[in-house]
């Protein structure tokens, strides 16, 4: 029951990306984010249960085939399968960890779509990621689908995905791809051929955020890789040191970077850094030596510093959060490190690179179809009011510091 | 372009299953994987530019 424990940690994560994201926003779309994290959290927890569950199937569990590939989980929907089976403890465990997990994953790209992502849109994607991406990939990776059980077959080692840093970080960061280029830009944010910064309204939150999702990670990783992987107990102290180093490492080199680059340390790709250590890291922190976790995180660190300025003034992908490269890039990164540095040394690397070869080449053109697709439905992008007020007067009608905040437009073309 | 960049991930990520299914000897499974995130890197960079052209159309609008 050591699982559960680590189960019940999950929401720290969810909070500490929450704060993060909101924090990272306008202050007149706060409410929104936060709102819409809870409901995307919400509508993920209750479609994976009526169909996702029985989708991303178990290991052992009863799967669709289709020329030999296990492709697909069929159990029963609802959850009815494990409700009424005696004995299933240990499933019953997984489901509980993937409905906090699937949620997640859906709640990744509000990050993105901060300040003009309508709130039914969101609950349109949190259904289709709950309902049919996320129980694909899981059943790939954790349900004994063909990622983790043919490779094998194929005299390879299973790809291994120790903390969600496929499963969830990469699916998350890839629909936050997605619906950054769905949405477009905030207004302003691109004016006179220049990219103009418009800064977080409360970076207190974005660090308080950070300390949240280091010990929700600590429950995510160990309880993935003690419900999935069979990890000893006495390696989960082992998840929670490589957490910690992972997430230290890859701040403390954005720190550094930006402030050699910058001449002033940057708060929130500092912040953001952080995060990306906790998903390079949660790819295998019960496999890294203290070194590698190190390694990994500097990394990562490094990635994010300079992927965030990519994305931002290259790519022009609005990305107020920096979840592309938070957890998209990060997750890749992690993935493939965990093939590099897993002992035997280098033996899971090709394993791995068809793992990420999957993610990116099945995930992104699925989550980018069906985000086009919905938004032919129900439409993505707050309309010009929407864009002017912000997201809380819009959707929700009433701010969220009706007393303290005195709005100036200083990012909106006069 | 944008078509045009989500096959060509989906190619990429049909190579490097293929390479497994067909080929046997490890370096000739190294080099089509790798080649076959190479294909998705260039679906990924098409799609990206597809949407850079967006924008700086529509900052052109302005």
């Amino acid at each position: 029951m050591i699982a559960l424990l680590f189960i019940l940690l999950i929401p720290f994560a969810a909070a500490g990306l929450a704060l993060i994201h909101q924090g990272l926003g306008r202050s007149r779309s706060s409410a929104h984010t936060l709102l819409a994290t809870l409901c995307a959290i919400a509508i993920a927890a209750v479609v994976f249960l009526a169909v996702g569950c029985s989708w991303a199937g178990h290991a052992g569990g009863a799967a669709h085939v289709l020329h030999g590939f296990d492709w697909l989980g069929a159990e029963p929907f609802m959850g009815q399968g494990l409700y009424a089976k005696p004995g299933s403890a240990r499933e019953t465990l997984v489901l509980c960890f993937q409905l906090f997990a699937v949620g997640l994953a859906a709640m990744i790209p509000i990050s993105t779509g901060s300040d003009r992502w309508r709130m039914t849109a969101i609950g349109a994607w949190s259904v289709v990621a709950a309902g049919l991406i996320y129980p694909l990939l899981s059943h790939w990776i954790w349900g004994g689908g063909w990622l983790a059980t043919r490779l094998p077959e194929l005299g390879l080692p299973g790809f291994v995905d120790a903390g969600g840093a496929g499963a969830i970080q990469v699916l998350g960061g890839l629909g936050a791809l997605s619906v950054g280029w769905v949405l477009g830009p905030r207004r302003g944010k691109y004016t006179q051929g220049m990219a103009t910064a418009i800064p977080g309204h409360n970076i207190v939150l974005v660090h308080f955020g950070c300390l949240l999702a280091l010990v929700g990670w600590f429950g995510l990783e160990g309880a993935a890789s003690l419900l999935f992987y069979n990890i000893a107990p006495e390696r989960l102290v082992w998840v929670a040191i490589n957490c910690l180093l992972g997430a230290s490492s890859a701040l403390l080199f954005a720190v550094v970077a930006t402030r050699l680059r910058y001449r002033k340390t940057d708060s929130s790709i500092s912040a953001n850094g952080w995060v990306a250590g906790l998903v390079a890291v949660s790819a295998g922190g019960a496999w890294f030596s203290p070194g590698q976790a190190i390694f990994v995180g500097l990394m990562a660190g490094g990635l994010v510093t300079f992927l965030v300025e990519i994305f931002e003034l290259w790519l022009m992908v609005d990305d107020p959060g920096g979840a592309i490269s938070v957890h998209g890039a990060a997750g890749l990164w992690g993935l493939v490190a965990f093939g590099l540095l897993a002992p035997p040394a280098g033996s899971h690397l090709l394993a791995q690179l068809v793992g990420v070869a999957t993610l990116l080449g099945l995930g992104l053109p699925l989550v980018h179809g069906l985000n086009m697709l919905i938004d032919r439905f129900v439409p993505y992008r707050v309309d010009m009011d929407g864009d002017w007020q912000g997201m809380d007067i819009r959707e929700l009608g009433s701010g969220a510091y009706p007393e303290f905040v005195i709005h100036t437009d200083e990012f909106v073309p006069r | 372009m944008r078509v045009v960049g989500c096959l060509l991930m989906l190619s990429g990520c049909s190579i490097a299953l293929a390479s497994l299914a067909l080929l046997h000897a490890q370096g000739q499974r190294y080099a089509f994987v790798m080649a076959a995130l190479t294909v998705e890197a260039l679906g990924l960079w098409l799609l990206a530019q597809s949407y850079r052209g967006v924008q700086l159309a529509a900052k052109d609008k302005r």
